[in-house]
């Protein structure tokens, strides 16, 4: 410990009381949104354009007496169905290709990507692109350093997600929220189920504390987007 | 030293934690999610989504889709059959070879109808093809929020265990805007085929169980207090200021 300060007075102890701290501190771990809160009437609907009341019907012999033509729903831009092959976020420095696919094992869990250096989308849902929430899933960190996702939580709104897909076309999604969620508290119906109306997407990675006697971070750290025109 | 009694009882509290796992689906309540995409062989271009609550025997659903023929009535339904593949049809289900698939070809792929989607009325099988009380879907959208919807129970089953499958009708092969065609209907000789073909399928699936474990910690924060302790206790027994360095640990943190 070449660090330890010697006897001489406060200020001497002080500075190497300091030197002692900043040396300790190797780094602070991935950056980390701040928490939110997952109550049940309180939960964020960051992603979900304004759902279209129904446009009640007027079709064929309608008695209604407002006879205006239904209104187009706004459903926003979409693309045909195609896989997921490369992923691009320039603000964060992700670049990675061949993404594979994430399949819910018999536990209902979906599992993450087996390799760290991998990113991967959830097969059960719409394709980047397609009507709905896009799945993509990264490790932020693997047992040795940063990983795929480990700046995820650097994002901020308004920032670009391209995606490259099997069929050649690139879908550009623009970040509209960030968030942290305990693990016990993910907010699954957000993730998954809160993206009727419009094309979206979400990254997910771990975060918060990491939990040395599970070997697992105690957060999810998730990123929710929509579909650019 | 408050902070290594804090420490202590932070350990002890996760380690009380651990037992607990990921909640279970629930019995009887819960949700489905359907990825709508383009049936085999029928050339629609397009994407929906369909959500289903399920609440005991009562269902809402919402469904939104893009790329239907615009302001033609698009049944839609929920199908399940116990017999069922419980997907939706393959382009090899096209059993006469015409090079389209009929609702009742996709039949051993999703079933039966069991709930009519329609705006207004009667939710019955019987309303299968009640085209009047359809979405006509303006411009080629369609959006549908419809809730109240009593079922079987076992089509409440279905639909959490992932073996309902949500349908939408009405393509337009010809490319002319309407529906027509000298085919007509399997299950109305009085409409075209083109009214009553599937356009866009897919299978209500529960959303998957929990959080995600996408981490392995190599890049962690280290554990910075439990090491600060360590050098303040080396500090104590080499300096006698033990408790200073703890303080400015604590404001550190």
């Amino acid at each position: 410990m070449s660090s330890l300060p010697s006897l001489h007075g406060r200020r001497g102890t002080l500075a190497g009381v300091l030197t002692l701290v900043v040396g300790l501190r190797a780094h602070a771990g991935p950056p980390a949104p701040p928490l939110s809160r997952v109550a049940a009437t309180s939960v964020p609907s960051p992603t979900d354009a304004p759902t279209d009341p129904p446009t009640e019907l007027q079709v064929g012999q309608s008695p209604s007496a407002t006879a205006a033509p239904a209104a187009e729903p706004d459903l926003g831009p979409i693309l045909p169905a195609s896989i997921p092959v490369t992923l691009d976020i320039p603000s964060i420095g992700v670049h990675t290709t061949n993404l594979v696919p994430l399949n819910v094992g018999a536990d209902g869990v979906l599992p993450p990507p087996t390799d760290y250096a991998t990113a991967g989308y959830y097969t059960g849902g719409p394709t980047p692109g397609q009507l709905g929430a896009a799945v993509i899933a990264a490790h932020v960190d693997g047992k040795s350093g940063p990983a795929v996702f480990y700046r995820l939580g650097e994002l901020a709104p308004g920032a670009l997600v391209h995606v490259t897909r099997q069929d050649g076309t690139v879908a550009t999604f623009t970040i509209d929220t960030i968030a942290r969620y305990p693990k016990a508290q993910f907010p699954t119906q957000l993730v998954y189920g809160s993206a009727t109306s419009r094309a979206e997407i979400r990254l997910i990675t771990c975060g918060g504390a990491y939990d040395r006697s599970t070997g697992h971070y105690v957060d999810n750290v998730i990123a929710f987007g929509h579909l650019d025109p | 030293m408050r902070t290594s009694l804090k420490l202590a009882s932070a350990a002890i509290g996760a380690a009380a934690l651990l037992p607990l796992g990921v909640t279970t689906a629930m019995a009887a309540d819960g949700s489905g999610n359907a990825n709508l995409a383009p049936v085999a062989l029928n050339g629609v271009n397009g994407s929906g989504t369909a959500m289903v609550t399920v609440k005991g025997d009562v269902v809402s659903v919402t469904l939104a889709a893009k790329g239907l023929l615009a302001d033609q009535p698009h049944a839609a339904h929920i199908h399940f059959g116990a017999d069922a593949r419980h997907e939706c049809p393959a382009a090899a289900d096209d059993t006469n070879k015409d090079g389209h698939l009929t609702t009742t070809e996709g039949g051993p792929a999703y079933g039966p109808v069991v709930v009519s989607l329609t705006k207004t009325g009667d939710t019955s099988p019987s309303s299968a093809l009640a085209v009047d009380r359809f979405d006509t879907a303006p411009g080629g959208n369609l959006s549908y929020q419809r809730g109240d919807i009593t079922v079987a129970p076992e089509v409440a089953t279905a639909i959490l265990a992932g073996q309902a499958v949500v349908v939408i009708h009405g393509v337009d092969y010809n490319g002319d805007g309407k529906y027509d065609g000298t085919a007509m209907s399997d299950l109305d000789p009085k409409l075209p085929a083109e009214a009553t073909d599937p356009a866009l399928c897919g299978v209500l699936k529960a959303a998957p169980v929990g959080a995600m474990a996408t981490g392995g910690g190599g890049a962690a924060a280290q554990p910075e207090q439990g090491l600060l302790l360590a050098g303040g206790a080396l500090l104590l027994a080499g300096l006698g200021t033990g408790a200073y360095v703890v303080r400015r640990a604590r404001t550190q943190a």
